[in-house]
């Protein structure tokens, strides 16, 4: 394609985005603001745990198609702590359970489910993944399939397959409302959390010894391990992130509405999140997460009139489609230069 | 196919090219015909007919597998979507039978049905090279993207929502009885889906043992190993590529519009995504760039699913029977078989890289040459 | 010697596992534990069972035991095939009973031609019409009647008169309609063309369709969808925990409309999850909630705590008291067909199908259930619905709706649809 051509494309792409949203806005600013919005907050989510997907593909090169059961795993253990947590707090009546100790019920929870996200994965990287190091990228990717396969099965035998919810609320169900959009409390605190835990995570690569040794790690495997880091290390650390990662993801989308298996469509959300962003990028992570976010609650809304249906689940993957066409490597990935 | 000792004794390029070269090989293959055509379907269907429908659920999984096989074994491109081009053989096919007004005389031919599965082959087929298109620029990971994009497009989207929304609400089909016919046999009982999927195989695989000795294979081949190699040496690697995807959605094609004779019945749930990883798990259980391999992977995973199933079951019936205060925990067993079948799939992709097929080229080649055997070293 | 007296035992065994066998009778039953509707199915899979075990404690079938075969099938339309296939041939059931529209549906043509009579869950009115599907029953009022009596009591017992509507009422503006189904699942876009018609006979107008699947956690933008539309009532198709979510989500979202739910969709476990949300909420009920005040209910509660001790009584709740109407249902028609001794397919279906005002346990009002008619020419069991709400964290009874009464002209067209 020429270069003309391309630029042609992209001008008109982007004109028609322009003329289409403030079209959207003219008509019903209200639903526009209120579908941004919302997208923004659950894009957040997303891109949390593209942060532990992108983590684990720079460090080790691994495509995890294992993610959706992580976030599963990680919302039920806090499903869990939390209940029995309030249940030693207030003792059976759960239901007059007071502010603080649901608070604090919450933030303990949510505490040990790292600690649990963190021992998960370093066991799993070491029990399934060790031996694939320098296998066929088909291989391991079947091997994460596996693993996704097994910890379904795990989750229905300990968790059951109905929805369960975090009794009492965490977060109020009355909305906040400012400028006439109603927003939920608990995507206003999903957004908060998912951006404070973002920020540590970005910063622990940057300040940090162990974050540094990962991204030497990443950038030059060879050289990072004559320099004395160990890659082993920096894999099950990799791992253990991920986890830690995906447990907040589906602790926070668990208490949106409740947790049940469909909170694990979030492990194939990351995968076009990660391809618009590249998938060596963790700020590619963070802004692809929010476009996403964006683009399937605007496609929910607006999409759906055209083609009724299901067209919110899989907007996400025809953008993804169309997007490869033009930007291979997406948004900040690497581009890779092959020689014969 | 075979592995001849030392020395080739073939006195014309035809003889050499044989598809079986030696009388021993002959033996084995009719052998094997007569095994799989008379001994196993009449003694099955003597005994147990359970075991006809576990083997046509193998030749259904090594139709579909067979594309992949190609994509990935052959072509090197890697496609997690498969399920979807079955999904639009099947769907094609049933459709066909359903709703195009059949000549009275086609329907009285039994020729409805053939024709439905060519012409889902070739549907599937183009289906295949649309998404296909992508690898024309991509390869890699953001392949496997685009092909798991057909699958999220094809099957929730496009089939559930749109196509199975024909003729009516409601999600699955279902084919009144006696409509699938071919000449005069009406496909009904086990043993004639049986001779059917045996028959679909057998040409399937000709098909696809032919053109691989060709030149389309060996230029397959080519990009598989060094695409920008094949690219220099004047292959044209889009049209292959492409070509590529146009066969396997043809074989993902005729498996499809196979197997609604075998459930008289097609729904969304027949090409869930999980379908789309399994018949890779075959082909990686089996051996990557074996067609034997596909046999492998297949029986493998069926008889795997087969006997969790008859464990589950089991187990089901006697915490029914003897302790009835534990039956609410039937609910639970079937996860285990979910679980079981992840743990099995790691397992044997950690311990068994090469999969089922390299281990039967060594047993081969021990017995080839016993007593003289030595471990010769694989690929 | 000691091989001799293994063999004869052995023998015996066989013999008299032979000889018992000829006592009982088998039924299967296809049900839905771990897919997508196992929020509701769990419940019912335990009912049926329990039921069985009731019905042989207390004499069985004419003396013969019921032996009760009952699989999972995740709510797939293909695994139901798969184990259908296998009760009719190697386990040689004489009934069957059936849970999803979609299976329920995709068999129908396999059951008539087996000439095996299936009670299903799915009570969606398509199954009703013996002239397309005559070996399949349902053992109360379909949903397209549910659904038409959920709207008229709506129309009749809210819009016209609450003080919520009266200054949209007194400006002489007509209500709207929305319904939140998922399109796809055949369940749940069963009653819709129903409920239309009857929204265009009460001159009701009818909005956009939105999508919510039957696993959803969100339903945000399908709940800002119809926001846009600015319906006064929504009608939901789905099963308890997503149309709990779409609840959650118009209060959350400030929807500001009435809700109306199938029967699928409402129960205790909706009331917990909904909460303060749920308030208002009217639901279709076929049977009494389990703990309510009608005959053989504490027969009902008494069988949960032999059969199941261990799951909690809580997590009980008006699944099983539909279980136990659907097999008595069946067990009455098997002891007619056994008592002329032709325990075959259509024997069992003219029993079934000289049903007349039959109740559970020939009590009137037992389990709460209507008086059920079955002819051969309509299989529709009634067209009286009892309708619920929630009211200050209960439920209560809000109307009942005969609709045949309101409707006796159309009644006869609407078979079938």
């Amino acid at each position: 394609m020429s270069r003309r051509l391309k630029t042609l494309i992209w001008s008109l792409l982007g004109l028609a985005l322009v003329f289409l949203t403030v079209r959207a806005i003219y008509v019903n600013s209200q639903l526009f603001m209120q579908l941004l919005v919302t997208g923004i907050m659950l894009g957040s989510i997303f891109a949390l745990v593209a942060l532990g997907w992108v983590l684990i593909y720079k460090c080790s090169g691994v495509l995890n198609l294992a993610m959706g059961e992580l976030t599963l795993v990680g919302g039920y253990i806090c499903l869990t702590l939390y209940s029995y947590l309030i249940s030693i707090f207030v003792g059976a009546a759960t239901a007059q359970a007071g502010q603080t100790s649901i608070v604090w019920a919450f933030v303990l929870a949510l505490i040990g489910t790292l600690i649990a996200g963190l021992l998960l994965g370093l066991a799993t990287e070491r029990l399934f993944l060790r031996k694939m190091i320098g296998e066929p990228i088909l291989a391991v990717i079947m091997v994460t399939v596996g693993i996704s396969f097994f910890f379904k099965g795990m989750v229905f035998i300990i968790w059951d397959t109905d929805t369960q919810m975090f009794l009492p609320r965490v977060f109020s169900i009355e909305p906040i409302v400012i400028w006439g959009i109603a927003i939920g409390q608990v995507y206003l605190w999903s957004f908060i959390a998912a951006l404070v835990l973002m920020a540590i995570f970005v910063s622990f690569f940057k300040y940090t010894r162990w974050g540094l040794s990962m991204q030497a790690c990443a950038d030059d495997e060879m050289a990072a391990l004559s320099l004395g880091v160990s890659a082993k290390f920096v894999y099950a650390l990799a791992w253990g992130i991920a986890f830690m990662a995906a447990g907040v993801g589906g602790t926070l989308l668990g208490n949106i509405n409740g947790l049940n298996y469909s909170v694990s469509g979030l492990g194939l959300i990351v995968l076009p999140v990660v391809v618009f962003g590249g998938l060596n990028s963790v700020p590619g992570a963070i802004v692809g997460g929010i476009t996403i976010g964006i683009l399937q609650n605007m496609a929910g809304g607006y999409l759906d009139y055209y083609f009724p249906g299901g067209v919110k689940q899989i907007a996400p993957f025809v953008f993804m489609v169309i997007f490869l066409l033009f930007k291979p490597y997406g948004l900040w990935g690497w581009e890779r230069i092959e020689r014969v | 196919m075979s592995y001849l000792p030392c020395g080739t004794y073939f006195e014309s390029y035809k003889a050499d090219q044989q598809w079986w070269r030696t009388p021993f090989i002959k033996s084995k293959m009719i052998l094997m015909i007569i095994v799989t055509v008379f001994l196993f379907p009449l003694l099955s269907e003597r005994y147990d007919s359970q075991w006809l429908s576990v083997a046509y659920t193998i030749n259904y999984y090594v139709l579909a597998a067979l594309g992949v096989q190609l994509l990935i074994g052959y072509c090197g491109q890697i496609t997690l979507g498969h399920a979807a081009f079955v999904a639009v053989g099947g769907y094609c096919s049933a459709m066909m039978m359903l709703f195009v007004p059949w000549p009275q005389f086609l329907l009285d031919a039994g020729l409805a049905y053939p024709i439905s599965i060519v012409v889902s082959a070739i549907l599937a087929g183009i289906w295949s090279v649309l998404f296909g298109l992508p690898s024309a620029r991509v390869k890699g990971f953001y392949l496997i993207m685009t092909t798991m994009a057909a699958q999220w497009i094809t099957v929730p989207f496009v089939i559930t929502q749109y196509v199975s929304q024909i003729g009516g609400r409601g999600q699955s089909f279902s084919l009144p009885p006696g409509l699938i016919k071919i000449l005069w046999w009406e496909i009904d009982t086990d043993i004639r889906i049986y001779y059917l999927s045996i028959f679909l195989v057998a040409i399937c695989i000709l098909i696809m043992g032919n053109l691989l000795r060709s030149k389309i294979g060996r230029a397959w081949i080519a990009i598989r190993d060094n695409d920008i190699a094949a690219e220099t040496m004047g292959v044209n690697i889009v049209g292959y590529k492409l070509l590529a995807f146009f066969v396997a959605g043809c074989f993902a094609g005729v498996a499809g519009s196979f197997y609604i004779s075998a459930l008289y019945a097609v729904s969304p749930e027949h090409y869930e995504w999980f379908y789309s990883l399994l018949w890779v798990g075959i082909i990686l259980i089996g051996g990557v760039g074996s067609i034997q391999g596909i046999f492998f992977g297949s029986a493998f995973v069926v008889l795997v699913f087969k006997f969790l199933e008859m464990g589950v079951l089991f187990i089901n019936d006697q915490l029914v029977e003897h302790y009835p205060a534990l039956a609410y925990m039937t609910t639970k067993v079937i996860f285990f078989r979910e679980a079981a079948f992840g743990l099995a799939i790691i397992f044997f992709l950690m311990y068994e890289p090469n999969g089922l097929s390299y281990r039967y080229w060594q047993l081969k080649n021990y017995f080839n040459l016993w007593p003289f055997s030595y471990t010769g070293k694989g690929h | 010697m000691a091989r001799r007296i293994l063999l004869l035992g052995l023998t015996l065994a066989i013999i008299s596992s032979w000889a018992f066998a000829a006592d009982e009778i088998k039924i299967g039953s296809i049900n839905d534990l771990t897919g997508a509707t196992s929020d509701v199915g769990k419940d019912a899979a335990l009912g049926v069972r329990e039921c069985v075990d009731y019905l042989n404690a207390n004499g069985g079938i004419n003396g013969k035991k019921i032996k009760l075969i009952l699989n999972d099938y995740g709510y797939r339309v293909p695994e139901a095939i798969t184990i259908y296939k296998r009760m009719r041939d190697r386990d040689k059931v004489a009934m069957l009973l059936q849970w999803g529209t979609g299976d329920t549906e995709a068999l129908a043509a396999h059951v008539n031609k087996d000439k095996m009579v299936t009670i299903s869950d799915s009570l969606s009115a398509k199954l009703c019409d013996p002239k397309e599907t005559p070996y399949n029953f349902i053992y109360a009022s379909d949903y397209s009647t549910d659904a038409r009596a959920a709207l008229i009591s709506w129309y009749e017992g809210v819009w016209k008169k609450s003080d919520k509507w009266k200054a949209m009422r007194e400006s002489g503006k007509k209500p709207k309609l929305v319904c939140f189904y998922q399109f796809s699942a055949p369940y749940s876009s069963a009653p819709i063309e129903a409920i239309k018609d009857q929204a265009k006979l009460l001159d009701i107008e009818v909005g956009r369709d939105q999508d919510v699947s039957l696993v959803s956690l969100d339903a945000k933008s399908q709940v800002l969808g119809a926001k846009a539309e600015d319906p006064q009532v929504i009608w939901h198709g789905n099963t308890a925990m997503s149309v709990a979510t779409a609840v959650k989500d118009a209060y959350a979202l400030k929807l500001g409309a009435d809700h109306i739910t199938n029967h699928w969709g409402f129960d205790k476990n909706f009331l917990r999850m909904t909460g303060a949300a749920g308030e208002g909420v009217i639901g279709v009920a076929i049977c009494a909630f389990l703990g309510m005040d009608v005959p053989y209910m504490d027969k009902v509660v008494a069988q949960t705590k032999i059969g199941n001790p261990n799951v909690p009584f809580e997590k009980r709740g008006i699944r099983t008291v539909q279980a136990w109407l659907k097999v008595t249902l069946g067990a009455n028609a098997l002891t007619k067909a056994d008592k002329e001794g032709k325990l075959n397919g259509p024997a069992i279906k003219a029993a079934m199908e000289s049903t007349k005002d039959w109740t559970p346990f020939n009590t009137p009002n037992a389990l709460g259930s209507q008086k059920l008619t079955i002819t051969p020419k309509d299989h529709r069991p009634s067209s009286v619905v009892n309708l619920y709400t929630i009211k200050d964290g209960k439920i209560v009874l809000f109307d009942t709706v005969d609709v045949r009464k309101k409707y006796p002209d159309k009644w006869d067209s609407w078979l079938g649809m």
